[in-house]
């Protein structure tokens, strides 16, 4: 067999039966964007946006380096705004635009501007 | 080994304030409820039904079974139905296969693909459940695995591993411990632990939660 033919073989996600090093029995608390994410895909999931195996087929997709380096949900969020471009239900400009205003909102709390904490989703001045 | 992907997240965490990947979270969650996609609630609504879904629910199914042959029957038939008997809800489309471990069979739970899970049963996965060694590990060399979480399987048990789907979903029953024919179903719950579920330790013992 080729070196190749084993990529073809294996796509990212695939890696039942490999060999592998041993099982560190971690866990962690979920960051609370971390359980937003979660609860995300569950609602898109509701509304058949996107399902169960889109996601995971999206994590693939986003390739081999990315899946290594990315966290768990840092990959979920990324796949998630991928398929919605790809299902034209967002634009990447208008998911940059939004970002700018997300992160000029955190920059006016951090700065005392704003009077607000973060609202009760946790996810930063309103 | 540490998988890659469980590195410590730099961004977030000691400030409070978030990083890239949190903004992105936020921007697509606010984009699809500005466009009608979702409703604002339907996020925190969804938020209290995952913190509701802890082990101790899976705990309290596999005790009622150890206690009623017939509900045990019907959730071998059928999980996910015997679980809605007991009033928990799926909120997904997925089915449940419960598995009953014996004195010829132990059962294995793993998601090769990636980390599917009875979360309607259990609440989400351990981290460790989710990684490389586990996953790639479990199918290959149980026994292995096993003895690696303090399990010992002896070689005429027969070992049966289930990797897990988008839509079928895998719920172990661990045998239920000797010297406890005495005890009630809330008592037996609290020997049912969520890796006992998962199949990769037996259910406690009773001597190590007495008093």
């Amino acid at each position: 067999m080729t070196d190749t033919a084993n990529l073809v073989q294996r796509l990212p996600n695939d890696i039942g039966g490999l060999s592998a090093g041993k099982i560190e029995q971690v866990d962690h608390e979920l960051e609370p964007w971390e359980k937003r994410c979660h609860a995300l895909a569950d609602v898109l999931d509701f509304h058949k946006i996107i399902n169960t195996e889109e996601k995971r087929c999206g994590v693939e997709a986003l390739g081999a380096e990315m899946v290594a380096k990315l966290s768990y949900y840092e990959r979920w969020i990324v796949a998630f705004a991928n398929i919605l471009f790809r299902k034209r239900i967002l634009t990447p400009t208008e998911l940059a635009l939004k970002m700018q205003d997300v992160q000029k909102r955190w920059d006016a709390y951090d700065n005392g501007v704003h009077a607000h904490g973060p609202d009760d989703l946790g996810d930063g001045p309103a | 080994m540490k998988d890659s992907h469980d590195h410590p997240h730099a961004e977030t965490g000691a400030t409070g304030r978030p990083g890239y990947y949190d903004f992105l979270e936020s921007a697509v969650r606010e984009l699809l409820i500005e466009k009608g996609h979702l409703a604002a609630g339907e996020i925190r609504r969804q938020i209290e039904v995952l913190d509701s879904r802890t082990p101790a629910v899976g705990a309290k199914v596999v005790a009622k079974a150890w206690c009623d042959p017939l509900f045990k029957a019907r959730l071998l038939a059928n999980g996910r139905s015997a679980c809605e008997e007991l009033g928990i809800s799926f909120y997904d489309d997925t089915q449940v296969v419960v598995l009953e471990n014996t004195s010829s069979v132990h059962n294995l739970v793993v998601c090769t693909l990636c980390s599917c899970y009875p979360r309607p049963i259990l609440g989400l996965p351990p981290d460790w459940y989710k990684q490389k060694p586990y996953r790639a590990r479990a199918v290959a060399e149980p026994r292995v695995v096993l003895a690696e979480f303090g399990t010992i399987i002896p070689d005429d048990v027969e070992i049966r591993v289930h990797d897990s789907t988008a839509m079928v979903r895998y719920l172990v029953m661990p045998q239920r411990p000797a010297g406890t024919e005495s005890f009630t179903e809330e008592q037996l719950a609290e020997l049912v632990t969520r890796d006992a579920m998962i199949g990769v330790i037996r259910a406690n013992q009773p001597a190590a939660n007495e008093p």
